[in-house]
């Protein structure tokens, strides 16, 4: 049976079970919870677990983690996942499997301890030096957590890259039951470091950058064609269509199934990837789609940007779309159900 | 579907109080969340949880209408008061809550003097516990065996199986005290 379980923990546990034996990284709330349990959990599986002397220490332990071909990540929030971003982008640099936890709170620079989504942009456009993009996965239940845990493991190690989780202070904090995955057999991948200078070294000046930028392409080509994952419901018939992720996504859903209830023609896409975001969902769309719009916490409007860029480029018309962003938290769904009418009455304006 | 907030001061068990049902309704096959309210929080500080369950989906695990509170000091019933469901129960403590500010007529409220209670049976630290029964007898959706089952589970599961006898005991007072 399924078994009540703070969010914070199973993530680390499901870590465990999908076989990472490096942790390394520095506390922050509200994710101090995945390292309080890896400290002592990674050492009874005979794995690695380092409270390192900064966050900067922390992923530069990670990238030795992953270039020896060990299933390694960190996790933190905010300001510190700020400071691990020289790192991230070294190990999509060095093409080294990785996975960053983001349990994202509220705010500019140091910022609050409330629950957002504020770092949405940061995520999917990839917040290092480069052009690089990371993998984003964006969990609603604690359950879903623990299953996208296993498939950044999966997705980082498949297409060699750094794979994001990025998951909510109050997911981190809630408990809800959830059943927790079987232990895979750890292996090391066969790229990883044998100790025998087996790999051409290259350095800064004899890189060819211009057929580096082909592989690239090449390679987040692969992952949008492959990996977009996202539920949603009544597309085909919607008059307006919500789309929103991870815990207001959840509420979304609630507000869709009342709103329907009640007689209005609404449907919702939850995407689950946010780095690839799903397209292909737009194409289910009711070709006469009156509006989209995009429920968020945070204080700009920040998914709503790629929203209305795939509706650009896949519905090729011009229509409305419209942003409630609620600050921080989880918005109710009696606000979301009130915001919805005053959109379909004019008082709320589109973005784009 | 149930939304239950639980409210004190930290240290008066609110966060426990809330797993415990929130475990017994689980144990009983219903989806359940526990949302605390985290962070900034200090020592003499306010805490509170939001449980949330039933046999359909939860969308929103937060705060919207809570149908039931537990206000363990003044500040928490002040603080909730207002957001209460209409028709919704708030059970006090009576040994420390005042609900003078109080100005609605559309809810019950229900007086348990736990701290008394808790002291009077020698197990000071099981006001939070007493709480609980008289809550789960309230909501009218387990039997009193189902309750003291799922709550001794929650507690071995943590490895704080010794307070069993006396948890069994302010369980069942609480039980005992809704007529």
């Amino acid at each position: 049976m399924a078994e009540m379980i703070k969010g914070n923990h199973a993530i680390s546990e499901a870590a465990i079970r999908y076989g990472a034996r490096l942790y390394a990284g520095y506390p922050i709330t509200p994710s101090t919870e995945i390292m309080e349990y890896l400290s002592w959990r990674m050492p009874e599986v005979g794995g690695t677990f380092v409270q390192a002397e900064s966050e900067l220490a922390g992923i530069n332990m990670v990238i030795g983690g992953a270039a020896c071909g060990v299933r390694s990540f960190t996790a933190s929030s905010g300001p510190g996942i700020s400071l691990k971003q020289e790192g991230i982008t070294q190990l999509y640099d060095e093409e080294l499997a990785a996975v960053i936890i983001n349990v994202v709170r509220y705010g500019n620079g140091i910022g609050t301890l409330y629950t957002a989504q504020c770092d949405y942009l940061r995520e999917t456009r990839g917040g290092g030096n480069g052009d690089y993009r990371a993998i984003v996965l964006c969990p609603e239940s604690i359950q879903e957590a623990v299953e996208l845990v296993g498939l950044a493991f999966d997705l980082a190690d498949k297409y060699r890259t750094v794979a994001v989780l990025m998951t909510e202070g109050a997911l981190g904090q809630m408990m809800e039951p959830c059943t927790l995955p079987d232990f895979i057999e750890t292996k090391r991948a066969p790229w990883g470091f044998d100790g025998k200078y087996s790999y051409k070294k290259v350095g800064i000046f004899d890189r060819d950058s211009m057929k580096e930028a082909v592989l690239m392409n090449e390679k987040h080509n692969a992952i949008k064609a492959n990996e977009q994952r996202w539920e949603d419901e009544n597309l085909e018939d919607a008059d307006y269509v919500f789309v929103a992720f991870g815990l207001p996504g959840r509420s979304t859903k609630g507000a869709v199934k009342k709103l329907q209830e009640e007689g209005n023609k609404v449907g919702f896409i939850r995407p689950i990837t946010a780095w690839p975001f799903p397209e292909e969902a737009f194409k289910k769309i009711n070709p006469n789609v009156k509006g989209l719009i995009t429920v968020e916490a945070n204080a700009t409007g920040q998914l709503v940007e790629d929203v209305a860029l795939t509706v650009k480029k896949v519905l090729r018309a011009d229509i409305p779309v419209y942003s409630l962003p609620y600050v921080y938290g989880i918005p109710a769904m009696k606000t979301i159900k009130a915001d919805y009418k005053k959109i379909v009455d004019g008082e709320i304006k589109e973005v784009f | 579907m149930n939304e239950i907030v639980f409210a004190g001061f930290g240290g008066q068990g609110v966060l426990t109080s809330g797993l415990i049902i929130s475990s017994i309704a689980v144990s009983k096959g219903l989806n359940a969340t526990w949302i605390p309210s985290y962070g900034s929080a200090m020592r003499g500080g306010t805490a509170n949880c939001t449980v949330k369950f039933g046999k359909e989906m939860i969308y929103n695990p937060a705060q919207e209408e809570p149908n039931l509170l537990l206000a363990m000091n003044t500040p928490s019933f002040n603080k909730f008061i207002d957001i209460i469901a209409p028709g919704g129960t708030v059970v006090i403590n009576t040994d420390m809550v005042s609900t003078e500010a109080n100005t609605r007529d559309d809810i019950t409220i229900v007086e348990v003097p736990c701290n008394s209670i808790a002291n009077e049976m020698n197990h000071p630290k099981g006001a939070n516990i007493v709480m609980s029964g008289v809550i789960i007898k309230l909501l009218n959706e387990f039997t009193e065996e189902e309750a003291i089952d799922g709550m001794n589970e929650m507690f071995n599961k943590k490895g704080k199986g010794k307070f069993q006898e006396m948890n069994t005991k302010a369980m069942k007072i609480g039980f005992d005290f809704v007529k």
